[in-house]
């Protein structure tokens, strides 16, 4: 009896030691985002007995992987409402993974989106184009969580920015569109602040920002990337002097302040 | 020792009288290294860890035939790497908890513990080899499916490398050039050596789940429930994190869940995966809590078997 009492004790005892030392790793987990849900009855009811399980098991990778392929198949069925509620447990059971967000979202506004809009059950053509700006409404919300989740990487940013210049400027040329390419400078600008933003990203900042119609800041935007050090930062330097020439054409900026000047002409 | 047991006049030794007999022999690591090794060659010679190995072997390999089912390059990557560790994981939490079960119940039951407690090596000794012994298995078995999974990672790099050199084939020079700096993201990409630690905290875990297998087996005989017990307190202890959060107010419920691991510190590879930070500091802390956590039990251990009467 005594035997028992002492390794009760001796279990307890240096289980409520490691206590501190727990609790700092799991303020660290938090504090750095790891995991994901936890697994609630929701979630049990969602993905089935079998995945909770294996979900309990600590094979939260798996689980999500296996769902993100088992997507696709709702994708070629065009059973669209499966396949976003399935992106949508996904990325909550890994809020961490930059690919569900950016690819959930790309479902949602391009594919789901076509899908809708080509709906041969759509009575007008009005009703498909609603049913897909709904669906670019909740990829636009789907990202901004995303962006919540993965704050401190370029790739969301340049996603939503993508988003709001290819799909939520559509079909049209006027004011609200061009709040929307406002918008895309806007996560352009962020994203290419990340100094490991691939170099395309510094360029879609002024293509957005000249949509904007805010010219001038395009200009000087092309003009601080040509005057970065050509030698240690790479970029595609004859789309950036295109892009300028273009520019000063456009505004009509004099010839001695020019970047480029325009060749003297042949005698 | 032989005397003091089979001396006619003296009552029955009472249990662990032949412990304080090797009192008086100093501890040797050199004889837990040798009933470790002893171990080990026994451990590898049982069909249920060579079953064991060959599953996790075979899962890591079709890995690669796994990630075929998804669209990209970095999704088939992420498939891999999750499949091959979550395998890396489980198999080698099986292997601890089977392989480690059977150790002390088949050393008694083949009588072969008599033998080896006959000589002068104390029973702490004994328990520290038998724990040594499981911990080289995984280190062994471990370290093999690492093998199989950084080869399903080179093939996958080598697939990679080469669809890029015949998509940029004969290409200007830019395109040329940006054909190799993708070749560089992609070598970056596969040979994380991040993975390293995900590897090490799964090692730590199993040596964990040796240890508290190696507890239960110092008081039952039955294989069975050997095997069950820890695999319900690594359940338990995976869901640990979970109850914390739920009743982490009420002090008795913490009292109790202390003596539970919590086995879901452990989880770093999908974060790993993904390409989180996870720092070296964070994982030192976790490998710390997992050895010291072992190393309690196995001196709990050591209390129960040293007055086991055998």
């Amino acid at each position: 009896m005594r035997l028992k009492i002492l390794v009760a004790i001796l279990l307890m005892g240096s289980g409520l030691i490691f206590l501190p030392l727990e609790n700092s790793v799991r303020a660290e987990r938090t504090r750095l985002k790891y995991g994901g849900a936890r697994v609630t009855i929701q979630l049990r009811e969602a993905i089935g007995q079998n995945l909770a399980i294996a979900l309990l098991a600590g094979m939260r990778g798996i689980v999500a992987d296996f769902l993100w392929i088992n997507g696709h198949g709702y994708w070629e069925k065009k059973e669209w409402l499966r396949q976003y509620r399935n992106i949508e447990i996904v990325a909550a059971l890994q809020p961490q993974a930059v690919m569900f967000w950016d690819l959930g979202q790309w479902h949602m506004a391009w594919n789901i989106g076509y899908g809708v809009l080509s709906d041969p059950k759509n009575r007008t053509k009005a009703e498909g184009i609603k049913r897909e700006h709904e669906w670019h409404e909740k990829a636009r919300e789907f990202i901004a969580r995303g962006i919540e989740n993965i704050p401190n990487r370029y790739d969301l940013y340049f996603t939503m920015g993508w988003l709001y210049y290819e799909k939520l400027s559509k079909d049209c040329d006027k004011p609200p569109c061009q709040e929307a390419f406002c918008k895309a400078a806007e996560y352009f600008g962020t994203a290419a602040s990340f100094s490991n933003a691939p170099e395309f990203v510094a360029r879609f900042y002024p293509r957005a920002l000249e949509k904007c119609g805010q010219t001038q800041a395009a200009y000087e935007e092309w003009k601080r990337l040509w005057f970065l050090d050509h030698t240690k930062v790479a970029q595609s330097w004859s789309i950036i002097e295109r892009e300028i020439r273009q520019l000063e054409n456009e505004l009509q900026i004099p010839e001695n302040q020019r970047l480029f000047p325009p060749p003297l002409p042949q005698p | 020792m032989t005397e003091a047991v089979a001396t006619p006049s003296a009552s029955p030794a009472p249990a662990g009288s032949g412990e304080r007999e090797h009192e008086r022999v100093g501890f040797s690591l050199s004889r837990v290294g040798v009933i470790g090794v002893n171990t080990l060659t026994e451990a590898v010679r049982q069909k249920v860890f060579i079953f064991l190995l060959l599953v996790g072997l075979v899962f890591i390999g079709s890995a690669i035939f796994f990630s075929q089912y998804s669209l990209g390059e970095q999704e088939q990557l992420k498939v891999i790497k999750d499949t091959c560790l979550g395998v890396i994981s489980v198999v080698s939490t099986l292997i601890a908890i089977v392989g480690t079960a059977q150790l002390l119940p088949s050393e008694v039951e083949n009588r072969t513990i008599y033998t080896i407690l006959a000589k002068p090596v104390r029973r702490f000794e004994f328990l520290l080899g038998k724990f040594y012994g499981s911990a080289l298995l995984l280190v062994l078995s471990m370290a093999a499916m690492c093998l199989m999974f950084g080869a399903v990672l080179w093939i996958k790099e080598q697939s990679m490398i080469r669809e890029l050199s015949q998509t940029y084939l004969g290409e200007t020079h830019d395109a040329t050039e940006e054909a190799n700096k993708q070749i560089q993201q992609v070598k970056i990409t596969v040979l994380d050596v991040n993975l390293v630690k995900a590897v090490l905290t799964d090692l730590v875990k199993a040596i964990l789940v040796v240890s508290i297998t190696l507890l239960v087996s110092t008081f039952s005989t039955s294989l069975v429930f050997n095997v069950a017990v820890p695999f319900m307190i690594y359940v338990a202890g995976m869901l640990r994190g979970t109850a914390v959060e739920m009743w982490g107010s009420h002090r008795l419920a913490m009292a109790v869940l202390a003596i539970v691991p919590d086995f879901g510190l452990f989880s770093l590879a999908d974060d790993i995966n993904l390409g989180n930070p996870v720092p070296w500091a964070h994982v030192d802390q976790v490998i710390v809590y997992g050895l010291a956590r072992a190393a309690v039990i196995v001196v709990t251990a050591h209390l129960i078997f040293s007055r086991r009467e055998i």
